[in-house]
């Protein structure tokens, strides 16, 4: 038979023949040649990065309306290789970013000037996704500066009045003058205001999808600031189970430890079809195709709320393990190419669904044996701090509303456990590829052979090659073995939050320093 | 961006891109001078497009737009002189700036968007937006923005999902690698059959043009994968049945159940398969659904019997994870009061669904109403056991004998075909998608002969279990089955990577295969040779040991099992298994368990009171492995209520072991076989002595009485 190709199939075996291309002359070398090829090329990367902090080369200036994310890819990838900025660039950042935040909250793409007429004036809009990688950026940065310089609840505001697009209309920013006030404020408007889709927008007037539920939901627990307000009804978005209106109470999916079934009964096949595709994957938005992105974005989301278990988590592993391709990356649709920032996305899910026990941990930590009472966070925390002492809580029986889940510390007892096991995809030959076919000699990282360096590949292949690495600790303190990091033992990297990714000392650091809500 | 190749910049590049930047900062600060000075003049909103044209991505100047335009709106709303036609140009020229901008970018979220917000003030002609998307797609035909704002479009300006469906149709034609257009044709797909509209019904017509188009794909391109992924969902939409049916239950239809008083019955003229004995004064009456179902209770299944004293029945689902949706569902009916030296017998009825309430997960009705009746037989007693004790349960080799069944006794897996429930008026699609999976299977024998291609293979593989599965929909005869596990034992070599995932295939296809009719299945029966334990109502052991399981399966079948041999095999979760109610030993060594939440499901077999579990590798994780790899990789969704246990472990440190104690306090357990797991040292199996008080043998040793 003679088989016509196609296009796609053309592109991909071009692709696969670059990339075999170079795996066979890695085979080919003598022993020392190879450890050198497979080296990452930490000096290289650190000069390249440094230099994009300092200055942007200019046809950077489409991503003028981006710059916080500029910051985060940069700093999070000197954070992974382990190495930090001079203090003056490092104060630098802080600036720039205060620069970017809203006087009413969240950061825009931009330094803007304050007007007090209306924050619609500015000069970039607080937006979901530049909020996202500046907080993100400032944790990395680190520091009582640094963090200090988020203003929490105002953030917390922004991310409640993207819930709505007729906020212009009902509210006066000039009110917003004490903190207290404002959080006040923000309760009232977001129990006033908040859509019943669950969604959330990106800015005002903008576009609602899967990455600004991510965004918005990664901010709020990452700050402490979480609430059952702002999860209502997000994980009805995700998987298109919009009941009708008041049927379901925000009480049953607030508190309720896993709502899940007593939904089932309100899902109208009509309306849309979920999130999450017969394939098993998630896409950005009701009845697009599963996408790698949105599949991460989507999954932490819903794990970071507590939902997670009305997920097919078995269709999502499904769908994720068969987007590792041949040339040992991930493609981020079906039939589509290797790119290595999907590393990061597809191999952060798998790093998810390596970790769900630790959501066990989050009901196990509230209840005190000897008291039968639910016990405060703070001490249950602690406990968990110690070295040896694996010391559980457990919770009492019978469900939720007298002992509701604490939402702001699924991300840290997430971290917080132990891990041994072995990776649900193939990690080494992850690692080859990042390291053979994405990486740049002259520093940086990029998409795949014949792509040029970038900041973003740089940023999202060495996360998703420090997950690699570390998937199979036995626990945080516990480097890996040798033989889960490819190439010279130095090549490993920091450890990176699978559900924020922020480095974990730094994310540590900002978990200790936001922990009074 | 993205899957664009950039090139290497050259001196003179960089001085353009310099020049270029220079003039977008010089754009910006007009823009915003513009902008905070409430000006929409026609040159400020010249400016602001051009801004866009360069950097769609400036998305502040987004938001300014809409404010503008509402501004000129409300402007042209109080101006007598201005006509629709005003209010038009207006909306036009966004559009316009729109296109100039995606030209720049065209995955830019902030461009799309706006022309959403455009779109949804004032309808555009449809034809312009179709050209605009005819371009875009044509550009990248992959792009899920452009598919975005067509769903968006479509919806918005209600063209039909037929015409929808036709652009798929074209796209397809063009590029049938396009997974884009393939997966936009399934979700058009699923909304016209759902609602049966014209042209798309009866769907036996629709899907087999599908699949001839699809063949097309696959045919010219076998490497393809975008053709593949939809044959997956079209061989979905054949076989599925949206309605959930009942597949077997226990006691099943027709048989006579024997149960025994406290008695060692050596009468071998009784059928051992349907003997049974329960120490808890009930009978378990069992029903296996094809899929979860809820709404399971006195109401949707009525019990007619003299035995059922109590009242109304309980239904239980049999689910690890609390969940009131279920596959299986059980009841329990009184046990009757023995009188000696009386043989009688109880008729039992049971109809499932003549009341609506039953409805599956994903939302259909129970709709195939049914009844099955039994009837039990009461043995009286012949020896008086008191004194006599029990007995060790040893699986040693030389205790079984296979097991010579006499012809006449009843059959252990009968009556699930006269269960059976034929539904007339689909008689000719059960007919149609028998032809429609055989035509299939010829077709992808035929490539696979000229070519070797692993997704060829599942596709395969699938097909033929599908095909068997329709022969007979509950007692399916596997008449493909050796074909099915030579298939998953060649993609185990082929595709290493997923090797552990066709091996819990070819499981799930090994144990259909045995389980598919009596002879096959009486080759694992045997007979355990130790028949003084009391509380084995029956002594046939089914013996599935060291035929390299690694998933367990078919249970439906193995509802009578009351003593079941699974070591020896590669098993890392006993999912299913709370289904086997009848089940008192169990035998799981030399697996790979990994820990005891592995074992999560026997917590709801109330009468299991042996169970052996060494040489797992329980406790050398420190991590539950197979949480994920259930199909509810959140079993520990479940209430613990510790406070009452309290007493029951003292000083014994339970959170060190809270696994260990979620499932062993929930089992009677007599009889504990643990050695040879990394968990298993003294101090743990202190802990066990506590935490199960009717233990009387751990690892072959008798313990002390307290």
């Amino acid at each position: 038979m003679t088989a016509a190709t196609t296009k796609t199939q053309q592109e991909q075996w071009m692709v696969e023949n670059q990339v075999f291309q170079i795996f066979d002359l890695f085979a080919d070398l003598p022993r020392n040649a190879k450890s050198a090829l497979v080296e990452l090329q930490r000096d290289n990367h650190l000069e390249y990065l440094t230099k994009g902090l300092k200055r942007l080369d200019p046809s950077f200036c489409v991503l003028d309306a981006n710059r916080p994310w500029l910051c985060y890819w940069i700093l999070h990838s000197i954070a992974l290789l382990g190495d930090y900025v001079e203090h003056e660039v490092e104060d630098n950042v802080v600036d720039f970013l205060s620069r970017c935040q809203d006087p009413n909250g969240g950061y825009g793409g931009g330094p803007g000037q304050a007007r007090k007429s209306s924050i619609l004036w500015q000069d970039h809009l607080p937006h979901l996704a530049t909020t996202y990688a500046a907080v993100n950026a400032l944790i990395t940065v680190g520091g009582e500066r640094s963090l200090s310089s988020i203003n929490r609840w105002s953030v917390m505001f922004e991310v409640s009045h993207f819930c709505n697009s007729a906020y212009w209309s009902h509210f006066e920013p000039n009110d917003m003058d004490s903190e207290i006030f404002c959080r006040e404020k923000v309760y009232m408007f977001l129990k006033r205001m908040k859509q019943p889709s669950g969604a959330f927008r990106m800015h005002d007037a903008g576009e609602i999808d899967v990455r600004a539920c991510y965004t918005a939901i990664s901010v709020a627990s990452v700050l402490n600031i979480l609430d059952d307000e702002l999860i209502q009804n997000v994980g009805d978005y995700i998987l298109s189970t919009h009941s009708k209106e008041g049927t379901d109470s925000g009480v049953a999916l607030g508190l309720c430890t896993y709502p899940g079934h007593e939904l089932r009964h309100h899902i109208d096949l009509k309306v849309y079809p979920s999130c999450q595709t017969y394939e098993g994957g998630i896409s950005g938005e009701p009845g697009a195709e599963a996408h790698g992105g949105y599949t991460f974005c989507g999954f932490a989301t819903m794990i970071l709320i507590n939902e997670v278990n009305r997920l097919d988590l078995a269709g999502l592993l499904d769908w994720v393990a068969f987007r590792q391709g041949r040339e040992g990356g991930f493609q981020g649709r079906t039939n589509k190419l290797v790119d290595s920032c999907y590393s990061f996305w597809q191999g952060g899910a798998f790093a998810l669904l390596q970790r769900l026990h630790a959501i066990l941990d989050e009901q196990l930590v509230n209840y005190s044996p000897q008291t039968g009472v639910a016990s405060d966070i703070s001490g249950g925390e602690e406990s968990s701090d110690g070295v040896d002492d694996k010391t559980c809580h457990f919770k009492l029986g019978g469900t939720n509303a007298s002992c509701p889940v604490n939402l702001n510390s699924i991300g840290y007892n997430f971290v917080k456990q132990p891990g041994e096991m072995e990776a649900l995809y193939h990690r080494w030959a992850l690692q080859q590829y990042i390291l053979l076919c994405a990486q740049d000699m002259k520093g940086g990282l990029k998409d795949k052979p014949g792509k040029h360096r970038d900041f973003y590949h740089t940023c999202y292949s060495l996360s998703g090659l420090s997950l690699s690495q570390h998937s199979w600790s036995q626990d945080e303190d516990t480097p890996p073995l040798p033989n889960a990091v490819m190439g010279p033992y130095a090549n490993l990297l920091e450890r990176t939050h699978p559900l924020f990714n922020v480095v974990l000392d730094q994310y540590y650091e900002a978990h200790e320093f936001f922990d009074t809500p | 961006m993205h899957g664009q190749p950039r090139k290497a910049p050259k001196p003179e590049d960089e001085a353009a891109s310099a020049a270029k930047a220079e003039k977008l900062r010089n754009l910006q600060s007009q823009f915003l001078c513009f902008h905070h000075n409430n000006i929409y003049s026609k040159e400020a909103l010249e400016v602001s497009a051009r801004l866009l044209e360069n950097n769609p991505e400036y998305y502040t100047a987004w938001n300014y737009r809409k404010l503008a335009v509402e501004h000129r709106l409300t402007q042209s709303e109080s101006d007598p002189d201005s006509d629709s036609d005003s209010v038009n140009s207006i909306l036009n020229v966004e559009l316009k700036v729109v296109e100039s901008a995606l030209r720049q970018n065209f995955k830019s979220y902030g461009a799309w968007h706006h022309r959403k917000w455009v779109l949804s003030k004032w309808q555009s002609s449809l034809d312009h937006e179709l050209r605009l998307l005819d371009r875009f797609q044509k550009a990248d035909s992959r792009n899920f923005h452009a598919w975005n704002y067509r769903r968006f479009v479509a919806s918005l300006l209600n063209i039909s999902e037929v015409d929808e469906l036709q652009y798929t149709t074209d796209m397809i034609n063009k590029n049938f690698s396009n997974y884009s257009a393939w997966h936009n044709r399934s979700v058009l797909l699923s909304n016209l059959l759902k609602r049966k509209a014209q042209g798309f019904f009866p769907k036996e017509k629709v899907l087999n043009e599908e699949y001839e188009l699809v063949h097309q794909a696959l045919f010219t391109d076998p490497d393809d994968q975008s053709g593949w992924f939809y044959h997956l969902w079209l061989l979905e939409q054949t076989v599925k049945a949206d309605a959930p049916l009942l597949v077997s239950s226990w006691p099943a239809h027709d048989s006579n159940l024997i149960l025994l008083g406290d008695s060692c019955l050596e009468d071998s003229a009784l059928s051992p398969f349907n003997t049974f004995h329960s120490e808890l004064g009930t009978i378990p009456l069992v029903v296996y659904f094809n899929k979860a179902v809820e709404g399971v209770n006195s109401s949707t299944i009525s019990v007619e019997s003299v035995l059922n004293t109590k009242g109304e029945l309980t239904w239980k689902p049999l689910s690890t994870n609390n969940s009131q949706t279920a596959q299986v569902w059980v009841t329990y009916l009184n046990y009757p009061n023995i009188k000696l030296h009386s043989s009688e017998f109880y008729p039992v009825e049971v109809s499932v669904g003549h009341t609506p309430g039953i409805i599956s997960s994903s939302g259909f009705h129970y709709s195939h109403p049914s009844r099955f009746a039994f009837k039990v037989f009461v043995r009286p007693f012949e020896k008086d056991l008191a004194g006599h004790g029990v007995e060790m349960v040893s699986w040693r080799e030389d205790n079984f004998l296979l097991y010579e069944s006499h012809s006449q006794e009843s059959n252990p897996i009968l009556s699930l075909d006269q269960l059976n429930i034929k539904d007339d008026h689909e008689e000719s699609s059960s007919k149609w998608r028998a032809e429609t999976i055989a035509n299939e299977i010829a077709l992808f024998r035929e490539l696979l002969s000229e070519i070797n291609c692993k997704i060829g293979k599942l596709t395969l593989a699938r097909l033929l279990i599908a095909h068997d599965m329709m022969l007979s929909p509950i007692a399916n005869k596997m008449v493909h089955s050796e074909e099915v596990i030579q298939l998953y034992s060649d993609l185990m070599k082929l595709d290493s990577p997923h090797s552990q995932y066709y091996k819990d295939e070819r499981s799930l296809v090994l144990l259909q295969q045995i389980t598919s009719n009596r002879e096959s299945l009486l080759r694992y029966c045997f007979r355990h040779g130790d028949r003084t334990s009391s509380f084995l109502g029956n002594s046939i052991c089914l013996r599935l040991n060291n035929i390299s399981l690694s998933r367990m399966g078919s249970i439906e079948k193995l509802l009578w099992v009351q003593m079941l041999d699974l070591s020896h095999n590669e098993l890392r979760s006993m999912e299913g298994l709370e289904a086997m109610q009848l089940l008192s030993c169990l035998n799981l060594s030399n697996n790979k368990l990994s820990s005891f939440t592995a074992l999560g499901p026997l917590r709801l077999l109330k009468s299991l009171k042996v169970l052996d579990i060494s040489f797992n590798e329980i406790g050398s994780h420190s991590i539950d492995t197979t949480r994920y790899l259930c199909s509810s990789p959140l079993s520990h969704t479940e209430e613990i209520d510790w406070s009452h246990d309290e007493t029951v472990t003292g000083d014994v440190n339970q959170t060190n072991y809270w696994e260990a104690f979620l499932i062993f306090k929930d089992l009677n357990l007599t009889q504990l076989d643990i050695v040879g797991n990394a968990i298993a040292d003294e101090k743990f199996k202190s802990f066990l002595v506590k935490i199960v008080p009717t233990l009387k043998w751990l690892d072959g040793q008798e313990l002390q009485l307290h």
